[in-house]
């Protein structure tokens, strides 16, 4: 495949995602801050886990969401079905369960005065019940979350009316990388990154492959770069409702260093294993913090997850995750070992750039942004964010 | 998950087909934050003197590898597997970057793995 580059090919495209600069208030604006927890991570669906996360009847998340003023606990009841709930007792407000993960024995006590919860969330004891006055333990279970699941991928949504269903939300994505795919691989490493940068420039950073031969010349300069294609010019954009995709390629018949070679070569000789993938490289931001990375291999196929969660307006807790196919063998896992290492490396090279990047903003030296338009996934992601923020 | 071969002392002990590579035994460690301490405190000189040590050895060491599966490898093949993903954790300071410590990277210590 050779990719067809000419100028400003996305704009024409797509006209009504504009052209012009973007403003840099939304990432140093506290008050806009505010509002984007109001009205962005608290109306619509936040990806909190996978199903194997909790894989058994009472195995629990916490997730401490900064960004929508929330704790939540999600719980796989005994009946197989995944819940969420708020993390928040019915009798004064304490916070039930304080591990980030676990199992429980099919219920949940709150340390404070013990009341009990089961994994359907209804309260089920109440310690010196005699002593209350008129409880309706009935009525006094776990306050809901809409919780619902996609390919794998545990959402929650906080608006107690969501606008959509999650169906809805995801869009033409939800066919796109529908099918099964994400059932085969397993999660084999997670790194997070607390970051001094607004959750907007960890993200925007990523959602481009511009800075490619520039920020990673020492350790991934030929990664969709060719002779045709010097400044890694898009293979596809699909805008998805709230979402978008990029996508690459990269060419082949490069020749690879020795222990890079090795690790292909490892690689290769294990069961054939791929994703739904449109390039070399796709790249789904999933409306607001949510990234799905599809990476090609030479014989099995693999991804890696990004959550840019905010902790305040200059400050963003950043999980990335690892997924490849399950090997039991040691020879492929250490072509697995290698690929995490240059991953490691690359999103290092990357990070460093955020906080930099954050500190020019805050300085106000610049007020505007300027994306070419094979950033044109940068400037939609923001004008939908605008859209968002706009709504009462 | 990350480091199946952690908790477990190896007893520094290689299979008997790999006994050349004794001298290496420092570079067999058992976790990611190990290995990328012992890159990033080694001189280049070190790590080329592991990596040239190591990499014409490892079509006979990824044969040999071959024929475990992960969770069921004695101690000694567990050192020799330490060893190799070492090697992969230089892998880049080698090959990339030509240096111990990735230029104009974030801090390694505020970029944990989660183990």
């Amino acid at each position: 495949m050779k990719t067809v580059i000419a100028d400003k090919r996305w704009a024409k495209k797509y006209p009504h995602v504009g052209t012009g600069p973007v403003s840099a208030e939304p990432c140093i604006s506290p008050e806009y801050f505010e509002l984007e927890r109001e009205r962005v991570f608290r109306r619509v669906w936040l990806n909190v886990g996978r199903v194997e996360d909790i894989p058994g009847p009472g195995d629990y998340l916490v997730r401490d969401l900064t960004a929508c003023n929330a704790s939540i606990l999600i719980v796989r009841g005994k009946d197989g079905v995944i819940r969420g709930f708020h993390n928040v007792c019915s009798h004064r407000g304490n916070k039930v369960v304080w591990s980030e993960k676990g199992t429980c024995p099919g219920m949940l006590s709150c340390g404070f005065h013990s009341w009990t919860y089961n994994t359907k969330g209804e309260l089920t004891w109440v310690s010196d019940e005699e002593n209350f006055f008129d409880l309706k333990k009935e009525e006094m279970g776990l306050t809901p979350v809409h919780t619902d699941i996609w390919e794998g991928f545990i959402f929650i949504n906080l608006d107690p009316h969501p606008r959509e269903s999650l169906r809805e939300y995801l869009g033409g994505l939800a066919e796109q990388l529908g099918g099964g795919y994400f059932d085969r691989m397993t999660r084999m490493y997670t790194y997070r990154v607390d970051e001094k940068a607004n959750w907007k420039i960890a993200l925007d950073a990523q959602n481009e492959l511009y800075h490619l031969p520039f920020q990673h010349r020492l350790t991934i300069p030929n990664f969709c770069v060719s002779k045709d294609n010097r400044y890694t010019r898009l293979l596809d954009v699909r805008l998805y409702n709230h979402h978008s995709v990029y996508s690459s390629e990269t060419p082949e018949g490069l020749v690879p260093p020795p222990v890079q070679a090795l690790a292909f070569r490892l690689e290769a000789a294990a069961q054939r294993c791929q994703l739904p993938r449109i390039g070399d490289f796709d790249f789904y931001t999933i409306f607001p913090n949510f990234v799905i990375l599809l990476f090609k291999g030479v014989s099995q196929d693999y991804y890696m997850t990004y959550n840019f969660w905010p902790l305040a307006v200059d400050r963003t807790k950043w999980d990335l995750n690892i997924y490849f196919p399950p090997t039991e063998h040691a020879a492929h896992r250490l072509s697995q070992e290698y690929m995490k290492c240059l991953l490691r490396d690359i999103l290092q090279e990357d990070a460093i750039a955020h906080e930099a990047i954050h500190s020019g903003l805050a300085s106000k030296a610049k007020t505007q942004l300027f994306f070419q338009d094979d950033e044109i996934q940068i400037r939609y992601f923001h004008k939908v964010l605008e859209n968002h923020v706009g709504l009462e | 998950m990350a480091d199946v071969a952690n908790g477990c002392d190896v007893g520094r002990l290689l299979p008997e087909a790999f006994q050349d590579l004794t001298p290496l035994l420092s570079w067999a460690l058992a976790t990611e934050s190990e290995r990328m301490q012992k890159r990033r405190s080694s001189t280049m000189e070190e790590i080329l003197a592991f990596y040239h040590a190591m990499l014409p050895r490892m079509d006979a060491i990824t044969d040999y590898l071959k024929q475990f599966l992960l969770d069921r490898m004695p101690a000694e093949t567990q050192t020799l597997f330490q060893l190799s993903l070492s090697l992969m954790e230089v892998a880049n300071a080698v090959e990339l970057y030509k240096q111990p410590r990735l230029p104009n990277g974030f801090d390694p210590a505020r970029f944990v793995l989660l183990e």
